[in-house]
C-alpha cells in the first residue's frame, strides 16, 4: 500500500506541519535561524491533533532553510518576565510538547543541519534518533545569559553524553563540531549536509515501511520503557508485547492454513 | 556435585569453571525443552558455591539461531488466556520462565561469558546480552529478525540492546529486523572482542581464568579494558 500525503501544510507559532508517505514533518519555520517563537513551539493540543492520525508511522523534525534551530529568543523570555506573564506556566507548556514526542509509540527523528542550539537541542534531545550534516553545530549557550537550558536539556543531555560532559557543555556554553557531538552520543549518524533531509526521511521510512504499526509501537513502548523502568518491570512488560503478537502472528498463520487447505 | 543431565544443552564443570553448550546442532535452535533445561541449569549453578565463572557457547558451527518459532507460537496460542474478544489476558507461565531464566543468568555472582561464532540470532543474541562479557569469531553473524515476522525480541533483548548500545541503535536493528557483522556488532558494544574463530574458545577460557579470581559485576569494564582491548 502506498503511503499517505496530507498536502496541506499547517503552519502555527512558526512551526509547520505535512503528511509524506505515512511520515510526519515538523518544520521548525523561523528562518534563517528557526528561532523557537516561545517555548511550546507548537501547541500541545495542536501537536496531538497532527500526531493522532492512527497510519502515521513515524515523525521526522527539521529546521526550514540552512539551520535546525537557534533555540528559544531570550529578549522574548525576558519580555515575558517584564511584563509578567506566566514564564512557568510557558515553560511547562513547552517541556510537555517534548515530553509528547519522546513518548510517542512510533520513531521521532530529528533531520540537523546548521545550528542546534539551546531549546533547538532540547527538542533534538527529545527525539529518538538524531541525524545531522557535517557542517551542524551544537551548544547551549543559555549560560552566557546568566540562564540554564529550561525545556529538560539538563535530564536529557546526561543521559546520552554522560554528567561530565553535560556539565561542560552547559557551563562553557561552547560550541561543539558534529563530530564531537557524535563522540558524546548526542548525535547517532552524521551525513553531508546536502542529505540530511533525504537520509532522515528515507531511514524512517526504510524502518517503518514494511512493518506493521503494532510491531512498531510494541517496539518504541519496550523503549520508553528501559528509559523508565527497572530491569525486572521493563523484562515483564516486554514479554507481554511478546506474547500479544505472539497470538496475533499464531492465529493469522493458522489462517493462513486454513485458507490453504 | 551431581549435574543435572539434560538433551539439548549441556553443562560441563572443570577446574573452577562451567562450560555450558547449546546442544540441538546444526543450528542450537532454542526449543521449549531448551528452555526448561537452560533454566534448570542456570538454577543449579546459583545453589552450587563450586563455579566460578561460566563460559557459554553453541556446540558445532553456531552459537544459536533463536528460539524454535512456529512450535513458539503454538504452545502460546495453546496456553495463553485470552478474554471473550480474544484479547490476551495473561502471559502464560512458561514465557515468563524464560525472562526470570535470563535475568537468574545476569544475577550469577560469577563472570558469565559468552562466546559466539557463526549465527547468533533472536533469542540467542538476548540469552548472549544477558551475559556479562561477549567474545565472536571474525566471521559471527548477529541479527534480532523478529519484526520481519510481525514479532518483536520478547526476552529483555530491547531493554539490553539500548542500555549497552543506546536507543537509536536498537531502534534501527530492530525494526530492520536484519544481520549485522560481527565488526558492527563491536561498534555497538554488543561485543567486547573479536578473536579468529579457531581461538575463540581459548580466549574466552584465558578472560574467564583472569577475571574469575576477584569479579564484581560493577567492574565490567575495567575488565574489558584490561584483558579484552
Amino acid at each position: 500500500m502506498e503511503g499517505r500525503n496530507v498536502n496541506v501544510m499547517e503552519t502555527i507559532n512558526k512551526t509547520s506541519w505535512e503528511i509524506r508517505n505515512d511520515i510526519g514533518i515538523i518544520t521548525l519555520d523561523n528562518p534563517p535561524e528557526n528561532y523557537l517563537v516561545q517555548p511550546d513551539f507548537v501547541h500541545i493540543e495542536t501537536l496531538r491533533k497532527w500526531t493522532s492520525y492512527d497510519y502515521l508511522k513515524g515523525i521526522l523534525i527539521c529546521g526550514a532553510g540552512k539551520h535546525f534551530s537557534g533555540g528559544g529568543k531570550l529578549e522574548n523570555l525576558f519580555r515575558m518576565i517584564r511584563d509578567k506573564e506566566n514564564i512557568n506556566e510557558t515553560i511547562s507548556k513547552g517541556k510537555a510538547v517534548l515530553e509528547h514526542l519522546e513518548n510517542l509509540d512510533i520513531p521521532v527523528v530529528a533531520a540537523i543541519q546548521g545550528i542546534c542550539f539551546g531549546g533547538g537541542l532540547e527538542v533534538a534531545l527529545a527525539s529518538h534518533i538524531r541525524i545531522c550534516s557535517d557542517n551542524a553545530l551544537f551548544a547551549f549557550p543559555e549560560i552566557n545569559q546568566g540562564v540554564m537550558p529550561g525545556l529538560g536539556g539538563t535530564l536529557r543531555c546526561p543521559g546520552k553524553a554522560g554528567f561530565a560532559k553535560t556539565i561542560k557543555l552547559i557551563l562553557s556554553g561552547d560550541m561543539i563540531n558534529a563530530e564531537d557531538a557524535q563522540e558524546m552520543n548526542l548525535v547517532d549518524f552524521i551525513v553531508s549536509k546536502q542529505k540530511v533531509f533525504d537520509y532522515s526521511f528515507n531511514l524512517l521510512q526504510k524502518l517503518t515501511k514494511d512493518r506493521p504499526l503494532p510491531v512498531i509501537n510494541a517496539v518504541m513502548k519496550a523503549l520508553k520503557n528501559a528509559r523508565l523502568l527497572s530491569i525486572e518491570d521493563a523484562m515483564k512488560e516486554e514479554t507481554r508485547m511478546f506474547c500479544e503478537l505472539a497470538l496475533a502472528e499464531a492465529k493469522r498463520r493458522n489462517g493462513l492454513q486454513e485458507n490453504q487447505a | 556435585m551431581k549435574i543435572p543431565e539434560c538433551s539439548t544443552v549441556q553443562l560441563v564443570f572443570d577446574e573452577g569453571i562451567g562450560f555450558l553448550e547449546l546442544n540441538s546442532p546444526p543450528s542450537n535452535t532454542m526449543t521449549l525443552e531448551f528452555f526448561r533445561e537452560f533454566a534448570s541449569l542456570i538454577g543449579f549453578m546459583r545453589d552450587q558455591q563450586e563455579f566460578k565463572a561460566l563460559i557459554i557457547s553453541g556446540h558445532g558451527r553456531h552459537f544459536s539461531a533463536g528460539a524454535d518459532v512456529p512450535v513458539l507460537l503454538k504452545e502460546i496460542l495453546e496456553k495463553t488466556e485470552t478474554d471473550k474478544a480474544g484479547r490476551l489476558a495473561g502471559v502464560p507461565e512458561f514465557l515468563s520462565n524464560n525472562y526470570k531464566s535470563l535475568l537468574m543468568l545476569e544475577n550469577l555472582n560469577i563472570p558469565v561469558i559468552s562466546a559466539i561464532r557463526g549465527v547468533c540470532l533472536g533469542s540467542a543474541l538476548e540469552l548472549a546480552l544477558f551475559s556479562h562479557f561477549r567474545l565472536c569469531g571474525e566471521e559471527a553473524v548477529f541479527g534480532l529478525p523478529e519484526a520481519s515476522f510481525n514479532l518483536v525480541p520478547g526476552l529483555g533483548g530491547i531493554y539490553k540492546l539500548c542500555c549497552i548500545s543506546g536507543q537509536a541503535t536498537a531502534l534501527v536493528r530492530v525494526l530492520k529486523g536484519s544481520t549485522f557483522t560481527a565488526e558492527d556488532a563491536l561498534k555497538y558494544n554488543i561485543v567486547d572482542k573479536i578473536v579468529p574463530k579457531k581461538a575463540l574458545m581459548n580466549s574466552a577460557l584465558a578472560f574467564a581464568r583472569e577475571v574469575m579470581q576477584d569479579f564484581k559485576v560493577e567492574k565490567r569494564r575495567l575488565y574489558i579494558k584490561k584483558y579484552l582491548s
